[in-house]
């Protein structure tokens, strides 16, 4: 067995919390060393509440040297900046999504990486749920006969308790629910039916570079043929959250909440039928922070390479830029008045 | 230079009523608007507007005054719990007061004669009364204070808007789900005073509070001045709902009879407490206090350890429902005690003080009102 890998986390927020600290608590692999966060009291205050053996601190130029690897969780606008520094420094770098919020930022990491020969993997912990690869099974056996095409929804009102709040900066989360949870949904997406040859966007952003509400249509050419399909995000409204494929044959429904099964709507002698698929499991029930964790440390080992690499993510990251740049404005008739009182409406 | 070029401080920046007066704000053309947010990740509404938010808490004098800054105008629409409504105000009306604002609208309501006015409220004179609401009086307490900051020199303007409705209103996104689920009685026929204000007529009011100098130290009703009762604003949602509804009636005397035959104070007092732990801000307050923060941890853990038959044993054993849902009998939802006062008043506020003094004309009727509700509903899913 190889000698554990030395990480410490960047950044002490809710993600490190709840996900990416119970992941390393639970692999043997790696070995925590540090705890790093802009305010070292939130550092030491995980560690005491945790009971971790590691240390807190509040600059992350310290651990170079006693780290093989890193997790960034730091806010979005640290993301390629520190991971550079980090490669620079030697260290294997696991970063939060997205990579950078500019892609041409992801294709200098993706580059300093590939120059010091180290992982730097990207957190799409969504790929490492069942679904993804179900649902690529799926496509693969041509479950759904012809694809019609795909409408994916996911919101509800934004509930995420940032240390930070650096979601409604601009200039620290580089824009709003497209980049936040969109970056997730056409990173699969681009995965399942190809890059987008064409789109079209609108948003409700009225000048902050925060949009709330997004529409956009797709259209790719991939492994299945041209396919179209439309996303909504939103960060204020209950969406269906979920995403139906539908095909001649057959449509596949990915409902957020069991993000381990695909549910199959299809005909069987006549009548309508639904089929859910999920993987047959052994052994200790696991979570797609726990896979990624995994993913991360084989492809140190070199075993394995990262589910989404860096150029996967700058590709998502051009997307997200052509959206923005075609940006249309999504209408709110109901908001239209004139603005002032004692003018005529 | 008009208003519209001032630094303009809105708290309560996150809710229904302080997210549209930012909205409006920005497509009246100001370009400094300060938003002061108590919860930031209730801030997606505003997130999208060119403006500037700071956090904190009106219950943090300090922050209150740094956050403030050389603002020029006030809106306050920010809230909070109980006597916090009142410190909360005191803090910002001292802030504002050592600024020296030109002008701070109060966002008071027409509670503060209670859930079920009496007749002779109609208009701005009646006086006050002790409600034994503790939101109704302390937003009453909080006038005083404003009135008082207003007397020593501070301009101050006063709105009492009553059921505020349009996109982003709990009155309808509660009223639309509970619908879709049978779940709405009428009381006395529908007959109640609904009051309605239509969200953009209230926020007329406020710019015109920016620059009458006629409304400095007054408080106004602020309706959209027509008679639409409960049973109009209800019916409207069945309408936009596209479905048919039969809505029970039931008298108050019928309501309270059912209060009365609940269960003794043990039980009924578990069933409160459940009920009244689930408002966010009360779980929020409680876990400041460090020993009932450790029963409250010690009762999630607790929780977290059963599995979800078992939690929903419990659950159903101390009566707490999934949110909204009424209690029925013989097939008759039966509406809460909030909601039997609210709809149980016959006062129709009078608007001639503002139209008087604030220049104030509702510029948007109800068919216009709900013609945007649905458009809203639409968008966002509800329908």
């Amino acid at each position: 067995m190889n000698d554990p890998i030395r990480i410490a986390v960047l950044g002490c927020g809710t993600i490190t919390r709840s996900e990416h600290l119970p992941a390393i608590l639970r692999n043997a692999e790696v070995r925590l060393v540090a705890l790093v966060d802009a305010t070292e009291e939130r550092a030491a205050k995980l560690i005491r509440a945790s009971n971790l053996q590691c240390r807190a601190c509040s600059d992350y130029r310290t651990i170079w040297g006693e780290v093989d690897a890193v997790i960034n969780a730091l806010p979005n606008h640290l993301h390629a900046p520190v991971t550079l520094e980090a490669i620079g420094a030697g260290v294997h770098v696991l970063c939060e999504k997205p990579l950078a919020i500019h892609s041409a930022d992801a294709r200098s990491c993706a580059s300093a990486a590939e120059a010091k020969n180290l992982v730097l993997a990207v957190g799409m912990n969504r790929r490492f749920q069942d679904n993804h690869r179900l649902l690529r099974a799926v496509l693969d056996e041509r479950r759904l006969g012809t694809l019609k095409g795909y409408d994916w929804q996911m919101g509800g009102p934004f509930d995420w308790n940032s240390a930070s709040a650096f979601y409604f900066s601009r200039e620290q989360a580089g824009g709003g629910v497209l980049l936040d949870y969109g970056v997730h949904l056409l990173d699969s997406i681009v995965s399942w039916f190809g890059p987008a040859v064409d789109l079209q966007y609108e948003d409700d952003d009225w000048g902050s570079g925060i949009e709330a509400n997004v529409r956009l249509s797709l259209q790719h050419s991939g492994p299945s043929g041209a396919v179209s399909g439309q996303i909504r995000l939103s960060r204020t409204y209950l969406l269906s959250n979920r995403l139906l494929v539908k095909g001649t044959e057959a449509d596949a429904e990915l409902p957020l909440e069991t993000p381990d099964a695909v549910v199959l709507h299809h005909a069987m002698q006549g009548q309508a039928v639904t089929e859910t698929l999920a993987f047959s499991r052994s052994g200790r029930p696991s979570t797609s922070f726990d896979r990624q964790l995994e993913n991360f440390i084989r492809s140190i080992q070199g075993r394995e390479k990262p589910r989404v690499d860096a150029e996967q993510a700058a590709y998502v990251l051009e997307l997200i830029e052509r959206c923005y740049a075609n940006r249309q404005r999504l209408l709110e008739p109901w908001s239209e008045v004139d603005a002032l009182p004692g003018v005529a409406s | 230079m008009t208003w519209r070029d001032k630094t303009i401080f809105v708290t309560g920046a996150t809710g229904f009523i302080g997210g549209r007066v930012c909205e409006r704000l920005i497509q009246a053309g100001c370009k400094n608007v300060c938003a002061f947010v108590h919860t930031p990740h209730r801030a997606a509404r505003i997130g999208r507007l060119p403006i500037q938010m700071r956090f904190g808490s009106l219950l943090n004098r300090a922050a209150v005054r740094e956050a403030l800054g050389k603002a020029n105008l006030v809106v306050h629409c920010g809230l909070g719990v109980g006597r916090g409504i009142v410190e909360g105000t005191e803090n910002l009306l001292q802030a504002a007061a050592a600024a020296g604002v030109e002008r701070f609208v109060h966002m008071s309501t027409a509670a503060v004669y209670g859930l079920t006015p009496k007749p002779g409220t109609e208009t701005e004179d009646a006086p006050l009364p002790h409600t034994g609401e503790p939101y109704c009086d302390n937003k009453g307490r909080a006038e005083r204070v404003v009135l008082r900051f207003g007397r020593r020199g501070l301009p101050v303007v006063i709105l009492r808007p009553s059921i505020v409705y349009g996109p982003y209103s709990a009155w309808s996104t509660r009223l639309i789900p509970d619908l879709k689920a049978r779940r709405v009685s009428l009381i006395n026929g529908g007959n109640g005073a609904c009051n309605t204000t239509y969200v953009d007529n209230l926020i007329d009011a406020v710019f015109l509070g920016f620059e009458n100098d006629k409304a400095l130290g007054e408080a106004f009703f602020i309706t959209d001045g027509e008679r639409v009762t409960w049973g109009d604003f209800i019916q409207a949602h069945v309408k936009i709902l596209g479905e048919d509804v039969s809505l029970p009636n039931l008298t108050p005397e019928e309501i309270q009879d059912y209060y009365r035959r609940q269960p003794g104070m043990v039980m009924g007092s578990f069933r409160a407490a459940g009920q009244a732990l689930r408002s966010r801000e009360l779980r929020q307050l409680l876990l400041r206090i460090p020993a009932t923060k450790r029963v409250l941890d010690g009762i999630w853990h607790w929780s977290a350890s059963l599995d979800e038959s078992s939690r929903e044993r419990i659950r159903a054993r101390v009566g707490i429902r999934p949110a909204g849902l009424a209690m029925v009998e013989n097939h008759r939802p039966m509406p809460d005690s909030d909601t039997l006062m609210t709809q149980s008043t016959t006062v129709f506020f009078s608007i001639e003080k503002a139209k008087k003094l604030l220049g104030y004309r509702p510029r948007v009727d109800f068919t216009e009102g709900m013609a945007r509700v649905e458009q809203w509903l639409r968008f966002a899913n509800y329908l």
